[in-house]
This record gives C-alpha cells, structure tokens and sequence, in this order.
C-alpha cells in the first residue's frame, strides 16, 4: 500500500526517539542486571539481551505494519480482535504454563506470549469504538455495557492470577470513557462505588469470609505498608529495591556496579524490578533521566490525542498512552515502596518479548493516529 | 486556525496531562527523598547486609599461683566453620571432614546443608588438623583461631580453679568468679557476600583479632598444694574417709596457700565427673565443726572476761543446763582442771558453761564478729553461710551450750580456718582469699578484699594461742607435734548430721592448728569425713598436720627453734639452675640437703630457696624442671587470610 508523503512529514520523530532511547537503555540495564546470573546458571551473559533486541525487531516491524494502515479501518476488525483475545485468555488458563504461581504465558510454537498484554491493545480499539459515539458514554446503559465488555477479559486475568494487569483494564476504561465524554455525576458514582467494591472485598479477604484475592496476593498487597512485619518473607523485595534505590546517591554506583543486584540481593532484577537497578547504577540523576524520557513519551502521546482527527482517534492515542502512564506509576511506585508488589513490567526496558510487542504496538498506534491527524502543525 | 472534533476532549486530554504532571513531582520528590535524603541510611543497610561477620575469640587470660608458675593458660587451637552457600559437593564434603575431625557424617552434613550464614562444625581442633582442612581448600570450609584451656602442672587444686566450657566461658569456680577478667576481648573476621552467602574473592575483607584476657596470681602455692595433696591424699586412704579436705593459709593476711581435697579430679575431662565431686567443700559446704570451736569459745570468752588463765573447773562428767544433762565425752569426768587443761582434756562441759556464763546474745555477737555462720566474702562463687541463729526465747539455753564446745550449728571450713587465723594474728581477723593479685595491660592491682579488723584483743588472741599450743604440747593434739616448732591447735571429732539427725556411725574429725605460735606463718585445717575404724581427731587428724607441718613450714623458710635443735650449721645452698636433674640431684645431696622435684622435665629452671641463701642444713630444697606449656600472646596471627 502507498502511503502518501505528507504522512511522513506527519510522522512524530521525537516521540520514536524517546521510545528507542528508553529500548537502548533497557537493553544496557538488562545486560547489568542479568549478566551474573546468567554466567553462574551457565548461559550467555547476552542471554537475555538478545531476547530483547529480537523482540524490539520483530515489535518496529509490526509498528511499521501498524501505521501504514490507516486506523480507520480497524474499526471492521474490533469484534474479531475481541473475540480472538478472549480466545487466547481462555487458553491461557487452560495450558498455560505457571510461573511463580500464576498462568501468564502461552507456547505458541518456539514464542511463548503473554496473553494479557495483547487484551490490553484489544480492548482500547474496542472502548475507543464504543465510546466514539457520545451518546454511548454519556447513557448509562451503554456505560454498562462498556463495562461488561471490559470485564470480561479483565476477569479471566485475575483467574491467572495477574492482577496487576487487571487493574490496568480499570484504568483504560476509566480513562477512555472520560476523555469521550462521560459525564462528571456518572465518573463520581461509578468512582465510589468501584472503590467501595474493592476496599469490601480486600477487607472480606483479610477476615477470610470470601477467598476473592489469594493470601499471596493479599500480603503483597499491604506488606509495603510495612516491609520489616515480614522481612525475609513478602517484605523482602521491597526492602532490597528501596535499599538498592536508596544507595544509589546522585551519580549512582555505576553500570555493573550495583551491589543489589551483581549480588542478587535484589530479586526480579531484570524484569519487575529492573527500575531499581536503574536507580541504584545511575543514581538520581539516571533515574530522572528515564522518568523524563516516560514523561516525554506520553506528553507526546497526548499532544497526538488532542491533535487526532476524529474521537476514534483521540479515544485511541488516549488509551494507547495511558498503558504507559498506568505501568509507569505501579512499577515505579512499587520500586519506591508506594505501591503494592504486582508483577507489572516497565514498558520498553523490563526483560520480556510480549511486553515490548504489545508496548511497540501502541506506540504504533499512537503515531498512526499522528500520522493521519488534519494538516496542521503545532 | 484550527478546528479540532471536540473542545470537550482537548480539555479533559489537558486534564489528564496536570494528573501526569501531579504524579511526576509526586515521584521526583520520593525519588529525592529515598536517593539523596535517605542515602546515608540505605547505603549502611546495603553494606551491612553484605558484610558478614565471624567472631573471634581474644585469648583467655591465664592464673599463676603465687610465684608465678601457670595453673591455667590458654593456647591457640582451631574452629572449623562451613559457610553452607557455598559448599559445592556436601555429601562428599561432609564424609571428608567427618573422617578428618572425628564427626559424624550425618551430623556434618546437616550442617553444611542449613540455611544460615555461617555454621560451626568443631571447635578446639588441633593445629595438624587444622592445617590438613586448610590444604584441602574445600569449597566453604574454613578454619579461624580460637583458645583452648590447658594446664601445665596438671589438674592443681581444680575446684578451686574451676574449669570453662566450650566457648572459653567460666563456668566453676575462679573461672567463673573471675570470668569478666579472664575473657578476653572478641574480635572478628569479616568478609562480604553475595545474597546466598556466598563470600566474593574480591570483596571487603577485614581481621580484627581479639585481645587476650587479664591474667590471675592466685594465693595457692603450687608446692605447698602439692603437699597438701599428698597429705590429705593419704590420710583419706589410711583412715578409708569419704572425703578428705586440707586448708592452708597465712593467717596474718589471710590468703589460701592450699585447697587440697581428695577424692579428686582431672580438668580436662571435668565432663565425666559429677557436679557433687567437683564442689569445692571449703566453702560450697557446711559442717559441724565439733571441739576445734572450742578454741573459739575459748577466745570470745576471753575477750569478754568471762574467763582467765587462772580460772578453773570441776568436771563431774556432765553439766545440767535448764533441766538437760550435756555430758562429757569423757564419762567419768575430767575432774579439777585449770582454763588450759580444759583445752588441753577438750572438756564439753566447761565450754558449755563458758557458752552460759556470757549468755546467748555475748556469745552471738562474737561468732558474729568472726563470721562464723556467715559468708566470709571469699572470693568464690557459691559461697554459704551456716545455720546461726539470733537468740531468742524460742531457743533454748541448751542449744548455746552446745555451740560452747562445737555442736548443734554448721560452719563451712573456711569460716573455721580464718577464725583460727585471727585467734593466731593478734585478734585482727582477715577476710580468706584465693587471688593476690588481677594482672592487666595497665598493671596489676589486689583484688577488692575487705580490710582486716581486730575481732577480740590482743592478749585474748595470745592466750588463746597458748592455750591451744598446750592442747598439742600436753593434750589431744600431741600427735601434732612437729619437732622445732610451737605448734598450735585443736582436734576435733563430731557426728555427721545425715537429715537433720547425729549418724551413730558416720563422724567428722579434724585438726585445726597454726605454727609457729608466736609469729604464726601458716595455718591449717584438716578434715576427714566417716572415717573407718578409730576416728579421733588427735588420733588420725593430728598426725596429718604434723606431716604437712614437718614439710610446709621449712619450704616457708621458718626457722626450727633452738630448742629442739640445738646447734645447726648454717650452708649455703647452691646455684642449680640450667644443671640436669640428676646433677641437681647430685649437687644438694652432696651437700647435705634434701629434694624435692616439680615437674616432669630433666632441666632445672628454678630453685627455692633460691642459691646463695644460707639456711639449716638437711633444709629440702624445691628444683623446678622445665615443665613444657606453650605460652601465648595476645597478637595472634592470622593464618588463614580472613
């Protein structure tokens, strides 16, 4: 297909960059975080950074495939890709392989994915078409409606369980619906009411009238309220990462120099806690580095919303870019002791395939909706 | 200039942008806070958990008798430890240093398998052992120094030294007493480490050895201990006693020059022996001291005025006290007698009436004021009391009677012997000591002793002391009779109390003297408990004495009277150090002395008296060979590299 030239001129390099730079210094904190382990287990020390350039690949291919089709057509292929992500999310909890408890992956010939990075994509094409129309988010039925569709997915993740991601459904949706209009009495009632559903179940958990979160998950969830009740147990993680976080200084302690982690005090080094060898090598300043190139990234993202064609559009480079705020503020926060410990990965720079495609994927999608924005610039 | 779809969504997308930005200051300021506020704290907290640390143990300090001779010291031995992370191949690991250290397999293989930084495996291993680990370089096995106790001249006068346990620590006796003296200073090795334990090759290292314990003088003379243990080794066989117990000391200071106790036992195996045989009955147990406290009776009525040199007694065999006959051991009675020849017939009656005559509440306070029935303040764990008790109208008359002349109250021995020391010292009564002095790095200082106070006069003290010098001169302690010297002294026999009842058959007997009476250079006591057969004291306790006497007095260096010698050629002893055993040998008997040898070398090291001193001839001459002990430094190297 053609894809006309002011499109191109369309295109939001910065943004591109941003993203290629947080890869770049994801794939060096991978490499310093994991190098250890990895010649101690016997494998290559390039192991897992070699997974990691294959995924950002095969992610650049699949961005150019994105935004060279115009994403107005996708539209005709919401309820396929809905439904095919239900499909996976089933299968997932039927074959899956269980890691640390929970069914995240599918084997998929020599790819193992992770089903419920790619629902995310799935269901923002789907509320961003829901909520096209104003009359849909503005009428309750149909608000309800959305929801239902929401939770499906959302349900069947916290089946694996996973609920950091779940939670991430919550936010989309709260946050797609508000950007297509919602109105303010119905965010305010559905607000509460979501947060008296949650603190009711999280309280009938802990006095064990109902088993809605599993015990696990329970004492990740209010152990960083205090990590020392449980030192060497749930509270481990988060008082190695603040430690590690916390030792960093200014400058930090230098690439490959992080005690934390080369001494593999600091558990999921490379994957859910890979920001606090950031901030223990490269110190403050590195770490405000990243923080910026995120902020950078979804600034970018919203400029390209407010500045979107059509609603479908906005809708669209809005949910897009709030994945990234939402991941950014759980793994963060979880390495800086603010929030619980959910196995959330930092988009572009955790160890992980089905993160960095379903990351690129956005990115693609917000800049297809960049792409083909009306004629004018900044 | 530009039409957007809706203003609505442009608004709410700039609503989301400050909710952005609202969280972005929120985590710039918990970054701040956590990286640059709290650094300090987190970087401790990284460092402390990779640092981990072995202690070391300093040397424990060692004790001396009084001229110096180590009774107790420490060496340097071994302590193998495993750091479990990173043992590679534990089954094998396990077997290997099993065989080597003498473990069971299982028992090393549990350790090296548990969850914990560091694990110690044997303790007190040799040096050859020691440096056969070391060279195997296994995998998480290493090897830090640590002390062991050993004692050069043997088990000496072990329960009063006491013993330690496994991690050098007081656990009896002066070692325990003592501990905080003795211990040294721990040190350590530190290392650091990876989250399993495992220690980094180029990681922090540092070696803090610890420093070595202050060392003991003791008041115990090895030698005279040694005769002591001769003695009371012998009479407890000859008389088939239970238990025998010799205490000897200087009564003008009050230090204890011998603590000898037979059946005996080995240090170093203190395990296979039963906390009763290790007790240190001179002062850890009471007795009825029997006759021997007349002479305390003797002395307060004296100081009181109750009684003189001139007064005297009839003894018809008993005396009647508030309707109770107290008889005499004597059945027929001793007939007229004058205040000596009480002492000397050891009459129960009279010293029941000495006991009336000053009335229960005279009486008490002079036990009181010589402790008797009181912890002394000896420097020794577990001491006891007794049972005295304050008059009172609940106690009869008769039961002071009894005390009068040695029965119906329990004292421990030593409470006897530092009575008889202020009786011999002129009335000034000392607190009983084992330590002379506390050696530090500043220097050393006497222990914190109690300050010596006269208890009775002067002249009652003296005539006491006469008075018992006729009880072994022309009385019941005739067998205690050393030829040249004015001994002093009192036998005694009592019945054992076996639950609260006198035994029929079980007796305690013993002698209680000191020598020379006029400047009195050591006092002895010695008790036999249930001997077989005869059982009186002046019969099988008092030649004890004369034995000990006969050997203890000239090692003293006191001087035989002119009396009983007549004319003495003074000799010149000669200079034996660095000569053989057998020279030595030679040399004194050429020259008309008598030997005695310590220790199990073939070099003389020492001498006592010491060469040039002129003394009697046929005087025993001690020679010191050179008994091999490792001596040890407060710096100890570290031969391993941790």
């Amino acid at each position: 297909m053609r894809i006309p030239r002011r499109y191109w001129r369309n295109l939001d390099w910065p943004l591109l960059l941003a993203v290629l730079a947080l890869t770049t210094i994801g794939t060096i904190v991978i490499y310093s975080a994991s190098h250890t382990q990895l010649i101690a287990s016997g494998l290559s020390p390039w192991h897992f950074v070699n997974k990691q350039l294959l995924a950002s690949g095969i992610g650049l291919v699949l961005l150019v495939i994105i935004i060279s089709i115009d994403y107005r057509v996708w539209k005709r292929w919401v309820k396929v890709i809905y439904l095919s992500s239900f499909l996976l999310l089933t299968t997932v909890l039927l074959l899956g392989d269980a890691v640390f408890g929970s069914k995240r992956w599918v084997k998929l010939g020599p790819l193992s994915i992770q089903p419920s990075e790619l629902a995310k994509i799935a269901i923002i094409l789907v509320l961003a078409r829901f909520f096209e129309k104003k009359e849909q988010a503005q009428e309750l039925k149909y608000v309800l409606q959305a929801f239902f569709i929401t939770i499906i997915p959302m349900g069947l993740i916290l089946l694996q369980p996973d609920m950091g991601t779940a939670t991430i459904f919550i936010g989309l949706f709260f946050t797609i619906w508000y950007v297509g209009d919602a109105k303010p009495k119905h965010l305010l009632i559905s607000g509460i009411t979501l947060v008296g559903v949650a603190a009711a179940g999280i309280f009938s958990s802990m006095k064990g009238w109902v088993k809605i979160i599993k015990p696990y998950q329970l004492s990740r969830l209010l152990v960083f309220l205090d990590p020392y009740a449980d030192r060497n147990g749930a509270g481990w993680n988060i008082i190695q990462s603040m430690i590690a976080v916390g030792s960093g200084r200014f400058f930090g302690k230098g690439i490959l120099n992080g005690t934390q982690s080369s001494l593999h005090f600091l558990p999921a080094n490379h994957t859910d806690f890979v920001f606090s060898v950031i901030a223990e090598e490269t110190g403050f300043f590195g770490s405000l580095v990243v923080l910026a190139l995120y902020a950078f990234v979804i600034w970018r993202g919203l400029r390209i919303a407010s500045l979107a064609k059509d609603t479908y559009g906005t809708l669209l480079a809005t949910g897009a870019t709030s994945i990234f705020f939402f991941h950014l503020i759980i793994n963060v926060g979880m390495t800086l002791g603010i929030m619980p410990v959910t196995g959330l990965p930092l988009p572009f720079i955790t160890a992980g395939g089905s993160t960095m495609l379903t990351s690129l994927i956005a990115i693609g999608i917000i800049l297809n909706v960049g792409l083909r924005r009306i004629r004018i610039m900044f | 200039m530009r039409s957007l779809p809706s203003t609505l969504n442009q608004r709410r997308i700039l609503t989301l942008l400050y909710i952005i930005i609202m969280v972005s200051f929120f985590f710039f300021f918990r970054l701040f806070y956590v990286q640059l506020w709290q650094n300090s704290f987190y970087q401790e907290k990284a460092l402390k958990q990779r640092l981990q640390a072995i202690p070391l143990e300093g040397l424990r300090g060692s004790i001396y008798d009084r001229n110096g001779i180590p009774l107790a010291t420490s060496i340097s031995a071994h302590t193998v430890y495993a750091v479990p992370a990173e043992i590679v191949d534990a089954p094998s690991t396990a077997q290997t240093l099993a065989s080597l250290l003498n473990l069971d397999v299982d028992f090393v293989y549990q350790r090296l398998k548990k969850r914990s930084a560091v694990e110690w495996l044997k303790k007190k291993v040799s040096d050859r052992e020691a440096r056969e680990i070391v060279s195997l370089n296994l995998p998480g096995i290493g090897v830090v120094p640590t002390s062991t106790r050993i004692y050069p001249n043997g088990s000496v006068a072990p329960q009063v030294l006491g013993f330690v346990g496994i991690d050098n620590q007081g656990l009896e006796g002066l070692e325990l007493y003592y501990d905080s003296y003795l211990r040294g200073t721990k040190g350590q090795a530190v290392f650091e480490r990876d989250a399993h334990g495992r220690s980094l090759e180029d990681g922090i290292r540092g070696y803090l050895p610890g420093e070595k314990g202050n060392d003991l003088v003791l008041t115990i003379d090895l030698f005279l201990q040694k005769m002591a243990d001769e003695e009371v080794r012998r009479a407890t066989l000859e008389t088939g006693s239970r238990l025998g117990l010799i205490i000897m000391t200087d009564p003008k200071t009050g230090e204890i020059l011998a603590n000898s106790i037979y059946p005996s036992f080995e240090l170093n195996e203190f395990v296979k022996y039963e906390p009763e045989k290790r007790k240190n009955i001179a002062v850890t147990d009471t007795y009825e001291p029997g006759s021997t406290f007349k002479a305390i009776t003797a002395a307060i009525a004296l100081n009181e005025g109750v009684a003189s040199l001139r007064s005297g007694f009839f003894d018809p065999g008993y005396i009647r006290v508030s309707g109770w006959n107290v008889r005499c051991w004597n059945r027929g009675g001793h007939g007229s007698q004058s205040f000596a020849e009480t002492m000397q017939n050891s009459c129960n009656p009279y010293y029941a009436k000495l006991a009336l005559d000053l009335g229960d509440q005279r009486f008490y306070d002079g036990l009181t004021s010589f402790n008797l029935g009181f912890k002394t303040g000896i420097d020794f764990p577990g001491e006891i009391g007794g049972t005295l008790r304050k008059p009172s109208p609940q106690i009869p008359l008769v039961t002071w009677a009894n005390i009068g002349f040695g029965q119906g109250l329990t004292v421990t021995p030593i409470q006897l012997i530092a009575g008889f020391g202020a009786i011999a010292n002129e009335g000034i009564y000392s607190v009983p000591h084992y330590v002379k002095e506390l050696v530090t790095k500043e220097g050393s200082y006497p222990p914190d002793i109690p300050e010596q106070r006269q208890i009775i006069s002067t002249s009652a003290a003296d005539t006491t002391a006469y008075v018992l010098r006729t009880a072994v001169s022309l009385g019941s302690g005739k067998h205690a009779e050393v030829e040249g010297y004015e001994v002093a002294g009192k036998t005694g026999t009592a019945q054992l109390v076996e639950h609260g009842r006198y035994s029929h058959s079980k007796m305690v007997t013993s002698f209680c003297g000191f020598a020379p009476k006029d400047d009195p250079q050591m006092a002895a006591l010695l008790v036999l408990w249930e001997p077989q057969g005869a059982f009186y004291g002046g019969i099988i306790a008092s030649p004890v004495y004369a034995r000990l006497a006969e050997k203890a007095l000239p090692y003293l260096n006191v001087k035989r009277g002119k009396v009983d010698r007549g004319t003495e050629r003074q000799i010149k002893v000669p200079e034996l150090t660095g000569l053989s055993l057998a020279q030595a040998e030679a040399v004194l008997k050429r020259n008309g002395f008598r030997v005695g040898t310590v220790g199990e070398g073939s070099r003389i090291i020492g001498q006592v008296p010491a060469s040039g001193a002129m003394v009697d001839e046929n005087t025993l001459v001690f020679i010191y060979t050179d008994v091999e002990y490792t001596t040890t430094t407060s710096e100890q190297p570290n031969p391993y590299g941790v």
